[in-house]
């Protein structure tokens, strides 16, 4: 017994021997939330957490919304293999990811102006204005894109209209924060965005002519690069990636790619993302006029617009020789430089299509229209005119996740909402499909002459814009 | 010298006279008396106590010329005093007579003579080790290092002889040299194990079934990694490799999946240590979720392994706590030969051929694959010496072409285990084993890798819209030959142009003292670490990808390297005391175990890189990541298994367990046990009952856990950089996790029939795991990233049988069969009101296999078409149950037959009950490869663009019966030649496959959706390579 008792009190010894050592403890490798927001410079380090969630949303909304939109196709496996027909579904996971990008954008910037920017002495007002820039912007989003959003964690179900209203709400409260003009300007150029969206066309147009009269190259960019990212995924799968993923109508094929790299070191060569630029406030005022009849002031706006912003706007000599259309689904995408007619009773126009093996082609990283002034001089009434707006406003909005918006169509709450938020019902999980939008890939097929090569494209989508011009879910002030 | 004389004399005077008076006194009424019992019980007692014993029971007095002396054993309580004074005369040659009130006592005459003999086995293996000994005495000895004995017996006696593993044996003696065979033993009450347990037990006294598979056994089949060699031999596990390449990714479950969160793989001990047993793509350096992973288990040495527990969960896995819901394979490595030294040198050398029964093109075997070279060679030394020390140690060496052209997939395996075994003292042993491998392998691209793989180019078709311009008809068989031989061009430059190579190198060892201050107590206290290290190096060259792509690329070539380091420490103590108080026994064991693992991940890629280099230095860019878990759990533990009559046993149970992966609020987690078994064939009105030999009745409740994943309990920000800047972001979610707990009753009866000729182990168990760890989806509107979460609760049942019926045992030859046979019926009872998330698959959109209340784990997710009677799709419903992925009836059945020294085996496994998704055949539908059964209607009117929209078109059941192996060996012995046998042996693997679905059911991407170590129920077959087949010859000589 003696014994036993003494090998018991030895187990105990080496238990508490073993336990006052390093073995029971574990290094947590993570920085933990509250230490964080305790931690120096957590303002500064937040807010450009901030900026790499806006320029992944915008990447993200960008890839999906050309997808579904007569701007790109998807011309191989990988995205989505369904948003081009246009078909959209709430338990599609590219929903889910759109929709998923825009609330982490609105919830950052939340948490950045509730929970960060407070506990940091060093936080300014500067920081304040730009988190509520952004939570005005993502509102923006979610009313352009989805037929309904929450407006918080598993929150209230807002339409489109209060959405639109609370962006407002938000841009107005961030101009009043901003201190440098031009940032005040941009929220002018969101706010006349918004109301345009909103069909509010007096309160657009104010916005807008404040833009158009100060600056008229104004430009606000999200931006990509380096290897911890972010990375512009558009420019992947338009340019830089091995395989050509997404191929242009062949109309738009002159305006592709709007992003590329010059450098070998890709992640260090990303093109930016324009998300509010001059060209809207001008085209916003073209429309405005338009909705009252007034040509001669649309003609004015689409001109200046041509000559004192697309102008100025960067070009770039590109070789873009590696481009051969070859993603796979469709082989006969035209390489050669042929013409092309919107739909099968337009006239044919040459120069849009390229040959890019002939030399460096031109690439517009900002804006580009095949549009002139003459054009729109040629352009008598108030449908040639509106026409010519929003086929500028396509080639303008190229590849920036516009278009999408502009044919009317809106995604549902994702499957994941409607699990989760008991605010959503089965309404919020229909997409908005205008019934002028036609179905089975036809807003991205075209056909080639198999002689000439000379394509003609299925649909003029602008065309359809303007003959349903009356519809409530596209051209808002009509 | 006279006085000495004078003194003989006197004491056979006396003797006579004792004699005389006692044959005088012999009386009637012996009977009556001799049916009386002695007070006293079971246990060893000087002879004369005893006869004072019967003195004062009976009131008898003994007579005696000279007074008996020696211990006398009493192998029962209350013996009969007939029964007594028999083993009076047993034991110490002393004869008892009874003559009316008198025991006349004088000692025997018989003359005691040395016997020799040689124990062995019926195909003529010697025995060392086995115990010989005098049928009722205590006399008795143990063969030698050559099986041979000497002892000391009278004629007439009667020799028992009895070795672990074998039925004890009776043999009278009437020669000077006994020949001793001894059969296989088929009933295992009496087998030791350990496995969950804390210390050795007798599995008479378990409630729970421990499945023990002896190194002998092991040693028969060829397997090419640890858990293939496991594959049928475990009855109630289901061990399915996911893919064929080297070091994939293996689903070993058994009762079904008992968690979402976590792989089904069990934890694996060798010699008590904790391995890495990491199987599924780890976070950096592993393998793709989506193509076949890189196991862990496919590293384990496979030699120099004495015997393999496995217990599947439940109360059986209790001791070990947190770690264990999903069962424990405990490998034991040899430490010591049986007496001098022995040597072995196998060599195994055969032609391995690519497994082309699921191939939807013929050609693609011309295209992808080739037959191979497989040689495996082994030398083992052991041995041991009279004071006390042994050793074993293996070295083995491996060397596979593969069946992928270009050797895309060849395997090089160099492994050494030693084995150490040593008496420091009296009480102390000392036990030790190294083990160190290097692994070295190719893989080629495959599952859902994106880009070129060679199956997605082929088998799915995918050359109609990839590769060269212009593209191909994807109905491979029937491209013209001019055609075909353009694809295959590229299809070989494809394929040689990979560079995917794992190199793994593992060490472990295993350190342990056993102490035995008294011998009722034994303490043992084992400590060990297992370290590994694997490094994937991916080579992506320009050329490669210009030819994959089609595109000219001069700046995207890399070198993409995965490190993981795995360290992992295992540290044990625990004592077991035994007791025996009356009709009772108590053996109590208190433990305490500690393990902690620390798994560091590194990737460092280099970008912009010429081909030709081989590392990233001269990349003109180059990045790096890391990962980090580290995890401690510490628990102790109790058992009390109480025996009674050594029929009926009681067990009971207890671990408390800490665990750093477990939230800050949580505490101490228990997992209590609980079972009985009772064994009423030792009941005397079982004797009667010859034809049932054995029966044992078992039941028991157990709870065992799996922890979270570390550092998942907190709430964290992460900083992935913005432009080269410092940025934060959202990390985890963060809550209070817990342990997954199930719960598990089990009840269940082993009966051997027929002299245990047929035995028959039947089960049923229920297990609930409750707080079952789900990966909560989160709603996008949170902003935040999907959390594991306590929320949900899985429940499996079903019936497990497993049966071993010798049909034929004679001394020259025997002919056995086994069977099991599983039910699982496995559901997602609740899920706390969280959405469906997937572990496996695509995106919604596509298919995925989910988990979702109401539903078995892993169900398979996808659009359901529904068509008319003209063939047209009339209505797609999405995000429909298409199948369940897991078998509701699995098992294993093998035969086995031996003549003298040959030996024939065959081993195979089945399942039924569960469906699969034909990716391929889904992608050969899209890219016009095939019409796979979709009506040629439905083609005509919409395309093939509502491909997605027909999931439950290419739904397959995969209900099969694969032949693992059918081999034969010969076994050759020649004591006077310079080797003492050699047997020669010719197996095939996977040489039969039934299968009703078109594609291999077992070759499926792996899945884990979760990241690493993640649950996976397999379920899609994607450009998944099938196991290989093999024929080998091989040769072992043992010297």
């Amino acid at each position: 017994m003696k014994k036993l008792i003494t090998y018991i009190s030895f187990i105990i010894l080496a238990s508490f021997g073993l336990y006052s050592c390093d073995l029971f403890d574990v290094t947590n490798p993570y920085v933990t939330e509250d230490r964080f927001i305790n931690s120096p410079q957590a303002a500064a380090i937040w807010m450009n957490g901030l900026k790499r969630q806006s320029s992944l949303t915008v990447g993200t909304v960008v890839e999906f919304t050309e997808l579904v939109s007569d701007n790109y196709f998807n011309n191989y496996t990988q995205s989505s293999k369904v948003f081009d027909f246009p078909e959209i579904n709430y338990f599609d996971i590219d929903v889910r990811r759109v929709q998923t990008s825009i609330h982490l954008l609105l919830e950052t910037a939340r948490f950045g102006l509730e929970k960060v920017l407070p506990n940091d002495p060093e936080a300014t007002a500067i920081q304040e204005a730009e988190c509520i820039f952004i939570m005005g912007y993502a509102h923006l989003l979610a009313a352009e894109l989805f037929v309904a959003m929450p407006e918080s964690p598993n929150g209230q179900v807002l339409t489109p209209t209060e959405h639109l209203d609370r962006a407002i709400q938000y841009f107005t409260q961030a101009q009043g924060k901003y201190t440098a003009a031009n940032d005040q300007l941009i929220c002018d150029l969101a706010l006349a965005r918004a109301n345009h969206s909103k069909g509010d066309r007096q309160a657009a147009r104010n916005a807008a002519a404040r833009v158009t009269a100060t600056n008229p190259s104004l430009l606000k960019q999200v931006f990509y690069g380096t290897q911890s990212g972010p990375s512009n995924n558009f420019q992947n799968a338009i340019f830089s990636g091995t395989i050509n993923q997404f191929a242009p109508l062949p109309r738009l094929d002159f305006l592709d790619p709007k992003y590329f790299n010059l450098t070998s070191v890709i992640v260090d060569d990303q093109k930016p993302i324009s998300i509010l630029k001059a060209e809207e406030a001008f085209l916003i005022l073209a429309e405005a006029a338009l909705s009252e009849g007034n040509i001669a002031e649309a003609k004015s706006n689409l001109s200046r617009l041509i000559t004192e912003v697309i102008a100025i706007r960067p070009v770039t000599q590109l070789d873009d020789s590696r481009e051969t259309r070859n993603g796979g689904n469709r082989n006969d995408y035209p390489l050669s430089a042929v013409a092309v007619r919107f739909d099968s009773s337009s006239p044919w126009i040459s120069g849009l299509v390229l040959d890019r093996q002939a030399g460096k082609i031109n690439a517009y990283s900002v804006s580009g229209t095949h549009v002139t002034v003459s054009d729109i001089e040629e352009a008598s009434s108030v449908d040639e005119l509106l026409y010519l707006t929003y086929l500028i406003r396509q080639e303008v909005f190229f590849a920036e996740g516009r278009r999408m918006t502009d044919l009317g169509i809106r995604f549902p709450i994702s499957e994941l909402e409607f699990n989760n938020n008991s605010n959503v019902n089965e309404s919020h999980l229909v997409t908005q499909l205008p019934t002028f939008i036609p179905l089975d890939l036809e807003m991205d097929d075209f056909s080639v002459d198999p002689n000439s090569g000379i394509v003609t494209i299925r649909h003029d989508m602008n065309k359809v814009l303007i003959a349903n011009k009356q519809s409530n879910l596209v051209i808002p002030f009509f | 010298m006279k006085s000495k004389t004078t003194k003989k004399l006197k004491r056979h005077l006396k003797t006579k006279v004792y004699l005389f008076l006692a044959l005088f006194s012999m009386q009637v009424n012996a009977q009556s008396i001799t049916d009386k019992r002695i007070a006293l019980g079971k246990g060893s007692y000087d002879v004369s106590q005893v006869m004072e014993s019967i003195s004062k029971d009976t009131g008898l007095l003994f007579l005696y010329a000279e007074r008996p002396s020696g211990k006398l054993l009493l192998e029962n309580d209350e013996m009969k005093i007939d029964k007594v004074l028999k083993q009076m005369q047993a034991q110490l040659g002393i004869n008892a007579q009874i003559k009316g009130n008198q025991i006349a006592i004088s000692k025997t005459n018989k003359v005691r003579e040395l016997v020799e003999g040689i124990v062995r086995t019926r195909q003529g293996e010697t025995l060392p080790g086995a115990s010989v000994r005098v049928k009722g005495s205590t006399t008795g000895t143990v063969t030698d290092m050559d099986g041979k004995f000497r002892l000391n017996v009278s004629p007439g006696d009667v020799l028992q002889v009895s070795f672990i593993g074998f039925q004890t044996a009776e043999y009278v003696v009437n020669n000077a040299t006994l020949d001793i065979i001894l059969m296989e033993n088929t009933s295992s009450l009496d087998e030791v194990v350990v496995t969950g347990q804390g210390m050795s037990i007798q599995k008479r006294r378990l409630s729970t079934n421990v499945v023990s598979v002896s190194g002998k056994e092991l040693e028969k089949f060829p397997a090419n990694r640890f858990d293939q060699l496991l594959q049928a031999k475990i009855p109630n596990a289901q061990i399915r490799l996911t893919g064929g390449q080297a070091g994939a990714t293996s689903i070993i479950r058994a009762r079904g999946v008992v968690s979402a969160f976590v792989n089904s793989t069990p934890v694996i001990y060798v010699d008590g240590v904790r391995m890495d047993n990491l199987n599924t793509a780890s976070t950096i350096g592993g393998g793709g979720a989506q193509s076949a992973g890189i196991s862990s288990l496919a590293d384990i040495p496979m030699d120099n392994i004495e015997r393999i527990e496995y217990v599947n969960g439940g109360a059986a896995t209790t001791l070990f706590g947190s770690d264990a819901a999903n069962g424990v394979i405990q490998i034991f490595t040899k430490k010591s030969g049986d007496g001098r030294l022995s040597l072995n040198f196998g060599t195994e050398i055969g032609l391995e051929t690519p497994t082309t029964d699921f191939l939807r093109f013929k050609r693609v075997e011309d295209l992808l694959f080739q037959n191979g070279l497989y040689q495996r060679y082994n030398l083992g030394i052991n041995g041991s010496n009279s004071e006390g020390f042994g050793y074993s140690f293996t070295m083995g060496y491996l060397n596979s072409d593969g069946v992928q052209i270009f050797d895309q997939n060849k395997n090089d395996r160099l492994d050494m285990r030693s084995g150490f075994s040593a008496k420091l003292g009296e009480k102390v042993v000392y036990e030790s084993s190294f083990s160190f491998i290097n692994n070295r392998f190719k893989r080629n691209r495959n599952g859902n890798q994106g880009g070129y793989t060679g199956l997605w180019y082929t088998e799915s078709g995918a050359s109609a819209t990839t590769g060269p311009q212009p593209r191909f008809n994807p109905d491979i068989d029937n491209l013209p030959e001019e055609e075909y031989q353009r694809m295959r061009e590229y299809v070989r430059k494809a394929e040689r142009l990979q560079d995917n190579e794992i190199v793994v190198n593992r060490f472990q060892t295993s350190q342990s003292f056993t102490y035995k201050p008294l011998e009722s107590i034994t303490m043992k206290a084992v400590g060990g670490i297992d370290y590994r290290t694997l490094r994937n190096q991916v080579i992506t060259t320009n050329e490669y990808l210009t030819h994959t792509t089609g595109n000219l690329t001069t700046n995207q070539g890399s070198i993409s390297n995965g490190d993981r380091k795995f360290w992992g420490l295992t540290l044990e103590a625990n004592a077991q005391h035994r007791m025996n108080i009356g009709e009772f026994s108590f053996v109590s064991t208190f433990g305490g175990q500690l393990f902690r693992n620390e798994d560091r991940q590194v990737s460092y890629v280099g970008t912009n890189i010429r081909d030709g280099a081989r590392n990233i230095a001269d990349a003109a860019l180059k990045t790096s990541n890391e990962v980090y878990y580290e995890v401690v759990n510490y628990g102790v533990y109790f058992q009390e298994n109480l025996g009674f009559k050594d029929k009926m046993f009681l067990e009971l149970g207890l671990r408390g367990d800490g665990n750093s992966a477990f939230g800050q609020d949580i505490g101490v987690q228990y997992y209590p046990k609980v079972g009985f078994s009772y064994i009423p064939t030792f009941e005397p009105f079982f004797e009667d009952m010859n034809w049932l030999s054995s029966l044992k009745l078992r039941g028991n409740y157990g709870v065992a856990g799996n922890f979270p994943t570390p550092f998942m309990n907190l709430r964290t920000i992460s900083f992935p950089g913005y432009l080269g800047e410092q940025a934060a972001v959202f990390g985890t979610p963060g809550a209070d996790l817990r342990p997954e707990k199930t719960s598990t009753l089990e009840v269940g009866m082993d009966f051997g029939l027929f002299k245990d000729r047929l035995a028959i182990s039947v089960g049923y168990y229920n297990a609930t795991t409750n707080d079952a760890l789900f990966r909560v989806p989160s709603s996008p509107s949170s902003g935040e990233s999907d959390a594991f979460r306590n929320v949900g609760e899985i429940n499996n049942k079903g019936i497990e049988v497993s049966m071993n019926l010798i049909a034929l045992q004679k001394l020259n030859q025997s002919l056995s069969f086994n069977l099991s046979v599983n039910t699982n019926k496995n559901i997602v009872v609740n899920s706390g009101g969280s959405a469906p998330f997937n572990i496996n698959g695509f995106s919604e959109r596509t298919v995925q296999t989910v988990v979702q209340e109401g539903f078995p784990v892993g169900f398979i997710r996808g659009s359901k078409a529904i068509f008319n009677d003209e063939g047209l799709v009339t209505e797609v419903i999405p995000l429909q149950n298409l199948g369940t992925t897991i078998p509701d009836l699995y098992g294993s059945m093998g035969l086995n037959y031996e003549f003298k020294s040959f030996n024939f085996f065959a081993n195979a496994d089945y399942q039924r009950g569960a469906f699969a998704n034909n990716w391929d055949s889904q992608f050969r539908y899209f890219y016009g490869a095939g019409n796979e059964g979709i009506p040629q209607a439905e083609i005509d009117q919409n395309g093939r663009a509502g491909w997605l929209n027909m999931t439950n078109m290419f739904i397959e059941k995969t209900d099969f019966i694969k032949v693992r192996v059918i081999g034969a060996n010969y076994v050759i012995r020649a004591n006077q030649s310079f080797f003492k046998t050699m047997t020669i042996g010719f197996n095939v693997q996977n040489p039969l496959n039934f299968a009703t679905s078109s594609f291999d059911p077992e070759a499926t991407i792996s899945g884990s959706a979760a990241g690493q170590g993640g649950a996976t129920t397999g379920g899609i077959s994607y450009a998944t390579y099938a196991a290989p087949r093999q024929y080998i010859g091989s040769v072992k000589f043992n010297f």
